[in-house]
């Protein structure tokens, strides 16, 4: 549509505005009266990033920057919570009792007004592309592996402050006694992703009803990758609102 | 100018303060010892915290101390860097004060951490530049050792020397206080922390409790020290000046006050509306009303403005006021955050609507102890005081 035209249509007022628009745009004048830039700029290192935007949430639309670039899919659906999978992740990473790396929690998700659907949702770290855990620590125990991306911890840094449990949205660390300090989700690095040659986890191999599939997002071939590059297929991520750009993606059969 | 022109102030009548030290330094050391204790047997059997909340009590102290230190670094400021002749004689105290809430702060946060012995040398050689808690603990570590030397040069009576040793850290310590907010709001699934009027907030909340610090510990030090009359009329100048600040402090968080009473009953005003609900209406509806609005801010507010600001005894009992009712601020404000659950919008069943956090014993008897090594060292600081300066 040309300027012209646009000009001769009527004013749509603001009474139409949803509270959002009204909220985004009051928002937009404060950081240009200084307001809002006091929370950035005089802070340090500044937290809008990490608190992600107020709707939706970035998406990683460049080319995949890991080689090989890890990721898990969850096909949400067909998990029956039969938990085979945290078995194998205690066992194959030695995950104490009082913790756990990965998770399956139950949904009631209400499908109409009246009924309400169970799901059950396996949840682990999302090894983000934008990881919070990994910006708020303080001594660099916890980072991205510059080869896979996969968000490791260096045990021998952690202080137990416990920023990055605090920090990380998706409840993915807990605290270790036994190795005094931080533990989580790593796709199993140095246990079955080594023995594997790189091509599964211990969840994912566990998996009777392929739920958990595992793969390399620059691999054409990888089934995971398949999946995501499905033509209209829909797939989602975990609290996007935090901008985090999870390399775990969940998906529907 | 001078800063040493407090007059002879008739000291030999005062107080034995050994007894006090003595009583403070066994308190902190029992409460203390539970931190020791909590290092060697893990943090997992002795604190509160767990998983889904991870900072605990001991986060409290932390902030509380520092912000009283940033508060007090401004006030000493303002006779030392700006010359303000009339805030001149509470300048030694002040500073020495604003060390050891420091000190104290870093002592909480430290036995806080699971592996604090790890701390030095990878803060030092692992920094991780984006990480707002590094900064933080980086710029308190610095400014601490420059105010020890802006003490030393008041001791030793540099006016200059003490002068220059005073504008680093008051820098510093406004970009630590100022960095408070992304520090904590950073935290990707705590939004609470989040809003963008906290380092305003938390730099009024600093001046507001430097003030009610240095107006509650000077008339506390008088009594100890049984200073009256004309003895002390230049420092009833200065707290008058200092109850100043602390009423344009109290006006100023009292409007913070508003906007938190705000998003907890219009969820549409806020972006984390479960947090501020939690806050004024929920479960820590009274810590907020009875603590934060009533302790903190109005009753100080009221007591000032019936007695007036040259009626000393009662700004410090507004003082007092003042600083329980801003450690209950902070204690909601570190654990509040972290009470949403984290997949609270996904229906899933048997998810609480709040996760909940208890302080341990061991918790409270490390902030206990920490706040008696607080009295400990004002004690320290008064004896020194005495010697140093008082009697010059």
């Amino acid at each position: 549509m040309k300027i012209k035209q646009l000009e001769k249509l009527a004013n749509e007022g603001v009474e139409s505005l949803s509270s959002k628009d009204r909220r985004q745009f009051l928002k937009f004048g404060l950081s240009v009266t200084g307001v809002f830039l006091g929370g950035t700029i005089l802070s340090l290192a500044s937290a809008k990033k990490a608190q992600g935007a107020l709707s939706g949430g970035k998406i990683l639309t460049t080319p995949y920057p890991y080689t090989p670039h890890y990721t898990m899919v969850i096909r949400e659906s067909d998990c029956i919570d039969c938990e085979l999978c945290l078995e194998a992740c205690r066992s194959t990473n030695h995950v104490p009792p009082e913790g756990y790396r990965t998770t399956i929690l139950e949904r009631s998700v209400p499908v109409t007004p009246t009924e309400r659907e169970r799901v059950f949702m396996p949840i682990l770290c999302n090894q983000c592309n934008s990881p919070s855990c990994v910006r708020a620590c303080p001594t660099t125990a916890t980072y991205k592996d510059k080869e896979t991306g996969i968000v490791r911890m260096d045990i021998s840094k952690c202080i137990g402050c416990k920023t990055c449990m605090v920090a990380c949205p998706y409840d993915a660390r807990y605290f270790d006694e036994a190795i005094r300090a931080i533990d989580k989700c790593n796709f199993c690095y140095d246990t079955k992703l080594k023995e594997s040659g790189g091509k599964t986890t211990a969840c994912a191999s566990a998996c009777p009803a392929g739920v958990r599939v595992f793969g390399d997002l620059k691999d054409p071939e990888s089934y995971a990758y398949k999946i995501l590059h499905t033509p209209d297929k829909v797939f989602w991520v975990l609290r996007p609102e935090k901008n985090t750009m999870p390399n775990v993606f969940y998906v529907n059969r | 100018m001078n800063f040493y022109q407090t007059k002879n102030t008739g000291l030999s009548h005062s107080i034995n303060l050994f007894p006090f030290l003595a009583f403070f330094a066994i308190l902190s050391g029992i409460g203390l010892s539970f931190g020791l204790h909590s290092l060697w047997v893990g943090h997992h059997h002795t604190f509160g915290t767990t998983r889904e909340v991870p900072w605990g009590l001991l986060v409290t102290p932390y902030v509380f101390f520092a912000c009283i230190s940033t508060g007090l670094c401004i006030v000493s400021s303002i006779g030392q860097i700006f010359r303000v002749e009339v805030f001149q004689p509470i300048i030694p105290r002040t500073v020495f004060l604003a060390i050891v809430t420091m000190a104290t702060g870093l002592m909480c946060i430290m036995l806080e951490l699971e592996n604090p012995w790890r701390v030095g040398l990878n803060a030092m050689f692992s920094p991780q530049f984006s990480s707002n808690i590094w900064w933080k603990t980086t710029i308190y570590s610095l400014y601490l050792i420059f105010m020890v030397f802006n003490y030393l040069a008041l001791v030793i009576k540099k006016e200059k020397l003490a002068r220059l040793c005073a504008i680093i850290p008051l820098i510093t310590v406004t970009m630590g206080n100022l960095n408070m907010k992304s520090d904590m709001g950073l935290l990707g699934s705590r939004g609470f922390w989040s809003e963008n009027y906290m380092p305003i907030y938390f730099l009024g909340l600093s001046v507001l409790t430097g003030c009610a610090v240095i107006i509650l510990f000077s008339w506390i030090a008088r009594k100890l020290n049984k200073v009256q009359g004309t003895d002390c009329a230049m420092e009833d100048k200065a707290l008058t000046a200092t109850g100043k600040i602390f009423i344009f402090a109290l006006i100023g968080i009292l409007y913070f006050t508003g906007i938190k009473v705000m998003g907890g009953f219009f969820p549409l005003s806020t972006t984390n509306p479960e947090a501020m609900y939690l806050l004024v209406q929920g479960g820590f509806a009274n810590f907020f009303w009875i603590g934060e609005s009533g302790l903190a801010v109005v009753l100080p507010l009221l007591l000032i403005l019936i007695a007036g600001v040259k009626n000393i005894p009662m700004m410090a009992l507004a003082s007092a006021s003042c600083l329980i009712g801003s450690f209950v601020l902070y204690y909601d404000l570190v654990i509040v955050g972290q009470l949403i659950p984290h997949f609270s919008h996904y229906n899933v069943v048997g998810l609480p609507q709040y996760y909940t956090y208890h302080p341990s014993l061991h918790e409270i008897m490390i902030t206990s102890g920490s706040i008696f090594f607080f009295l400990a060292t004002f004690i320290v600081g008064e004896m020194l005081l005495r010697r140093k300066f008082d009697t010059a």
